[in-house]
């Protein structure tokens, strides 16, 4: 079984909600990254979502895109964020690694991308592309990957059901209108597109989006089969990244993995 | 060749498309629908023709510049004015259009990115007219080179928001106000300031600007009795190019040559010219030529002129490239320079920056043409606003 499914059902079955966790690789640098990405886990996290830098980020606010701007100072690419996950995977085998960023990085590493099992990594969201629309179309094409496709609040019920159809490992919810980082969470919308979703497909569902605080994550996993969260854990990756101190990053993602417990 | 391009998914060849986060996609959908109703609408047409005569002042005139036909002393070389529109430049064309879109639909809050400012102006014009809401993203680089311009957004009620990110030009303006549409999709029309973009975006704009073109035909006809021989515009996004080329492009022995930015050389790498120093990929929802390196990380740019300092460029035109329909070239900084004051002195035009690339390709196309052919530059913008800029290149005090 691929390693997101197999997370997913682990989880369901002792009727636990998904904590999906991102962070931008090499912000502050890759060497860091891999002991945030094995801190994460250690504190919580059942899902790494890894950002791959791009240059323009259109759908991130002003936290990630300075930590898109900060891993670019650092000349960090798909190939170094590859071997990184290479990295992890020596004490990790378990948890799954899903990269996420924009499309023209991708096709410049088709080739990587398409390589092999060796690869470590289980699923790729690209941002910036139709959900209806196959990658392979565009030349990214490994069955070992799980694709994950978006759908957010003003996806027409139409399009949900071809989206869903080409989605695997989980379906990404944007919880709002607006990029990474914003706040205007609107619960009952949420739930009602989440129901529809979940009334067509058995793909899980994962909330993500604006989520900050412990309700924020208790409210939005009552009707979902998992969170993600992006802005919080970077800014206080950031915060931090001085001294290398990250406690204040374990305590944060501890505190937000009770509150969906 | 085949006709009309766009396909239905937004493509011109392998270019275009519509590569956006996924809460986009319903506001394109219903830009692409509503335009679709009313491309072929009577009503719509006669309001955007009404504007376009009565309020823009069209058609601008196809002016012989006689003394610059002398200097070089093979074609004959035309001008078509859209430096006489309203506002100055050709950007008004697709405001006008667009605006009438956005009331159609309803919208009551209009964004726009702008570089050179001459699209923030002409969206911040008809945003005035209709009473609407009006914000315009720029890049604080370019809020420093086109001061005047920002003062005349604020006058016509703008508010000008200046980005601080990333090279904090142009693409970065378009990357700001993309976030914006995803945060205000419902109540908000982006109107977007050249063939970029997603589709339905380069197809609109381009079809809005196509006004130049066919009025070309006409007047060419009047003029000199047939077709050009060739037609020159420059190119940033690719809207004066695209909207000059357009009807002929079917027209097989009308040459159409777009003049990119080579800023201080190709060779050097500090250039603006994607079409000819760039690779396929994907930015700000389409895929076209890019300046980009190895990791599909974009390239910074460099320009003399505010509207062409941008890595991308229209899909049409990459298309256009590849079955060799048009023919791109580009021209530096200094050469830009001294067509600038080659046209202010032989004949009486003050030119935007962006403009003077087209005339400063004249230097190695003249000597090819011959005394019989007439050639077309597309003024596209006059070059009031870019006083600032000039004098502060040539060091000079006011
Ligand atoms: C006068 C003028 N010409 C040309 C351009 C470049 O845009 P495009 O290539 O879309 O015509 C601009 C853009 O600001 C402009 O102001």
């Amino acid at each position: 079984m691929k390693r997101i499914e197999s997370r997913l059902k682990e989880l369901s079955k002792v009727n636990q909600k998904a904590f999906v966790g991102y962070i931008v690789a090499g912000d502050p640098d890759l060497e860091t990254s891999l002991d945030l990405m094995h801190l994460s886990v250690e504190s919580g996290i059942d899902i790494l979502e890894i950002g791959v830098p791009f240059t323009d980020p259109i759908a991130e606010g002003p936290t990630i895109q300075q930590a898109h701007d900060r891993s670019l100072e650092n000349d960090t690419n798909l190939q170094k964020i590859v071997d990184l996950v290479g990295r992890f995977r020596e004490k990790d085998s378990d948890t799954p690694i899903i990269l996420m960023g924009y499309i023209n990085n991708f096709l410049m590493y088709k080739d990587l991308i398409n390589s092999s099992d060796e690869l470590g990594v289980d699923g790729v969201l690209v941002v910036d592309i139709p959900g209806e629309l196959s990658l392979k179309d565009y030349g990214i094409d490994n069955k070992d990957l799980d694709i994950i496709s978006l759908v957010s609040p003003t996806t027409s019920k139409e399009r949900i059901q071809r989206i869903a159809k080409n989605s695997s490992g989980f379906i990404y919810y944007v919880t709002l209108r607006g990029v990474t980082g914003s706040s205007n969470l609107d619960g009952n919308e949420i739930e009602q597109n989440i129901q529809y979703i979940k009334s067509i497909s058995t793909t899980p569902v994962m909330a993500g989006f604006g989520i900050k605080t412990k309700d924020d994550a208790k409210l939005l996993s009552s009707f979902s089969d998992g969170i993600v969260i992006g802005s919080s854990i970077v800014e206080l990756i950031h915060k931090n990244s001085e001294n290398k101190d990250f406690h204040e990053v374990s305590d944060y993602i501890s505190t937000m993995k009770d509150a969906i417990r | 060749m085949k006709e009309n391009l766009p396909d239905q998914d937004g493509f011109f060849g392998e270019y275009g498309g519509k590569f956006v986060p996924e809460t986009l996609m319903f506001a394109l959908d219903e830009l692409e629908q509503t335009y679709k109703t009313l491309k072929d609408n009577n009503d719509f047409n006669a309001e955007f023709h009404r504007d376009l005569a009565e309020f823009v002042g069209r058609p601008s005139p196809l002016y012989f510049a006689k003394r610059l036909t002398e200097h070089y002393s093979t074609a004959s070389i035309w001008l078509k004015r859209e430096d006489l529109n309203h506002t100055g430049a050709h950007k008004i064309n697709n405001t006008v259009g667009q605006i009438l879109l956005a009331k159609y639909m309803g919208k009551k809050r209009i964004i726009a990115e702008t570089g050179a400012g001459q699209h923030g102006v002409a969206t911040a014009t008809v945003a005035a007219r209709l009473g609407l809401d009006c914000h315009i993203y720029m890049g604080s680089e370019d809020v420093r080179r086109q001061s005047l311009n920002v003062y005349r957004m604020k006058l016509l009620g703008a508010k000008v928001h200046e980005v601080n990110s990333g090279s904090a030009t142009l693409k970065d303006a378009l990357n700001e106000a993309l976030r914006d549409w995803v945060t205000n999709i419902e109540d908000t029309y982006y109107i977007i300031g050249s063939v970029t973009g997603p589709h339905p975006y380069p197809m609109i704009v381009r079809d809005f600007n196509a006004v130049v073109g066919y009025e070309l035909i006409e007047q060419s006809q009047e003029s000199f009795g047939r077709m050009p021989d060739s037609i020159i515009a420059c190119v940033g996004g690719g809207s004066n190019a695209m909207g000059i080329f357009y009807p002929f492009i079917k027209m097989n022995d009308v040459e159409l040559i777009g003049v990119e930015a080579a800023g201080k050389g190709i060779e050097t790498g500090e250039h603006a010219a994607p079409l000819n120093d760039g690779t396929p990929g994907v930015l700000h929802g389409a895929k076209s030529y890019l300046m980009q390196d190895e990791n599909g990380q974009v390239k910074g740019t460099a320009s003399i002129s505010a509207g062409l300092d941008y890595p991308g460029v229209g899909p049409e035109h990459s298309w256009l490239k590849d079955i060799k329909r048009a023919k791109y070239v580009a021209v530096s900084d200094d050469e830009v320079m001294k067509a600038f004051h080659m046209v202010n002195r032989m004949e009486g035009i003050l030119p935007a920056l962006e403009t003077a690339h087209a005339f400063a390709y004249l230097d190695e196309l003249m000597p090819q043409m011959s005394k019989e052919q007439h050639i077309v530059i597309n003024v596209s913008g006059r070059g009031d606003k870019d006083l600032n800029s000039v004098v502060e290149i040539e060091g000079i005090k006011l």
